[in-house]
């Protein structure tokens, strides 16, 4: 097939931004799976990684066929280096998803759910951090990718809440140690949840710019 | 527009084994001052203000340019853009055209290269010019490379041997064609016809290669063989390459001047040429949406 790279690069994109709503979409599933412990839409957030994996290969082959036959440079070349990282930290995230809602229907079915309010807060923050990095995808927007890399404190704030809560749930009850555990499991994956969207914010800027900006630099 | 200071510098020229070779005495490294200018290299081959006409049509319009010595500077733009004219002003081949002037300054190592006063044979030896296709005389591949090093100065036969070996070894030409040095050079091979130009244009000692799309004539394998020999003599030389070929501008360059429509429009190491060009139009040209 000829490689019209323009079309394909535009294509790309579209792709990225629909796998990125599809992912945005089983985050505010999990949200839902942690406030409610609803097994079911954990089942189906686990049944439906598939689907995504799916989507992240395909994206994968087309990023490699574009660098292989189009000869991509400047902004196309930078969209498909881009494209391939994030396609492949849209996936990442949704396999946290998955292990999330594992852990949350093993912790609900065992009769040892609890779990503190900062826990729901750090999921409804990466949620929040995940749609503006899409807008900033989206709009070449580097001032909301900062903003972004900024939140992520703010998650990481809350986490040390969470494990606080733990602790002190299993100093009262020692029984219950194993959910506890299992509890920091979940909230551990939340947080590098949002430590992959800070790095698709690093990766957005590098679109925008050319700059990298991982790691911590400016 | 201002440059950027990462072109890395390259290692100072190798003295030729062959005498004759006028030292030009080399200007100090400048500061970028002025657009398209590389701030950090050891400036060949100074461009300012510098604009030319066919008669009345204004093919170059004020370029500022600097090329650095002992790098590969490629030009790319679309057809009709200036480079090729700009090219042929560093050697004074636009001179054989009617109609054709120039104004501003074009300076090899602080020389002018215009003006009446200029010897342009002597000119020609010191820059030298591979073209599109390969044109070897119709002689012996020895006489091809002797012919010029003749023109200048009585060599020893076996002075002359050595010459001759030598560019043809410079040019990665001399394992191919050392058992049929007499044999006639039109019976070489398209890739090798032109690097045995190059061994020619080698031969009498120049500092800059001029190179006008020196492998659109030529296979992927002859290309490739031509590119890696652009990387081998960027060490001794200073090149500039016209090509269409933006992947051989991004493969063989250390930086990249885009012209269009007679103005250079952006100049730059090559990589942010071609990863984060600065200019819209050159961001538009290298990705193909336009020219």
């Amino acid at each position: 097939m000829p490689v019209n790279l323009q079309s394909r690069v535009i294509d790309l994109r579209r792709n990225l931004l629909a796998l990125g709503a599809l992912v945005e979409q089983r985050v505010g599933c999990v949200i839902e799976v942690i406030r409610d412990g609803d097994v079911d839409l954990a089942r189906k957030v686990r049944a439906g990684d598939a689907e995504i994996d799916q989507m992240q290969l395909e994206l994968e082959g087309e990023c490699m066929r574009l660098l292989a036959l189009g000869s991509p440079v400047a902004s196309d070349l930078r969209l498909i280096l881009t494209a391939m990282r994030v396609s492949n930290e849209l996936e990442r995230i949704a396999d946290m998803c998955k292990g999330i809602s594992k852990r949350v229907i093993r912790l609900v079915e065992s009769g040892n759910y609890r779990y503190p309010p900062a826990l729901v807060q750090m999921a409804e923050a990466a949620l929040t951090m995940l749609r503006d990095v899409l807008v900033a995808f989206s709009n070449e927007d580097i001032k909301l990718c900062l903003e972004v890399r900024r939140a992520d404190s703010y998650v990481d704030g809350l986490n040390r809440e969470v494990v606080a809560w733990a602790r002190e749930w299993i100093e009262q009850d020692v029984e219950k140690s194993g959910a506890a555990i299992e509890l920091l499991a979940v909230s551990q994956r939340v947080e590098r949840l949002a430590d992959i969207v800070t790095a698709i914010a690093e990766d957005t800027v590098f679109l925008v710019e050319g700059r990298l900006v991982r790691h911590g630099a400016e | 527009m201002q440059s950027d200071a990462s072109t890395t510098p390259k290692p100072a020229a190798a003295s030729h084994a062959h005498g004759a070779r006028v030292e030009i005495p080399l200007s100090a490294p400048v500061p970028g001052a002025a657009a398209g200018t590389a701030a950090s290299a050891e400036i060949a081959i100074k461009v300012r203000v510098f604009s030319s006409w066919y008669g009345q049509f204004q093919a170059l319009k004020s370029i500022d340019l600097d090329i650095p010595a002992r790098h590969v500077t490629a030009f790319i733009g679309p057809s009709g853009c200036g480079k090729s004219t700009f090219l042929r002003w560093i050697n004074r081949m636009n001179d054989t055209i009617p109609g054709a002037r120039a104004e501003g300054t074009l300076e090899l190592h602080g020389d002018s290269l215009l003006g009446k006063a200029v010897d342009v044979v002597e000119l020609r030896r010191h820059v030298g010019m591979v073209f599109q296709k390969p044109n070897p005389f119709p002689k012996s591949i020895y006489d091809n490379v002797a012919f010029g090093p003749r023109l200048h100065k009585t060599y020893t036969r076996a002075e002359l041997d050595e010459l001759v070996e030598h560019s043809l070894r410079q040019a990665s030409i001399w394992s191919e064609v050392k058992d049929r040095l007499h044999a006639s050079a039109l019976g070489l091979s398209g890739g090798q016809q032109q690097r045995l130009c190059i061994a020619r244009a080698i031969a009498v000692g120049p500092e800059v290669l001029l190179m006008d799309e020196p492998c659109s004539a030529l296979d992927p394998k002859s290309t490739l063989a031509i590119e890696e020999l652009i990387e081998t003599l960027a060490d001794r030389y200073t090149i500039v390459i016209v090509t269409h070929n933006m992947q051989q501008a991004a493969r063989v360059s250390d930086r990249t001047s885009f012209f269009f429509e007679g103005r250079l429009v952006e100049s730059d190491a090559t990589e942010n040429m071609f990863t984060k060009p600065r200019n819209k139009q050159t961001e538009d040209y290298v990705t193909g949406r336009f020219g």
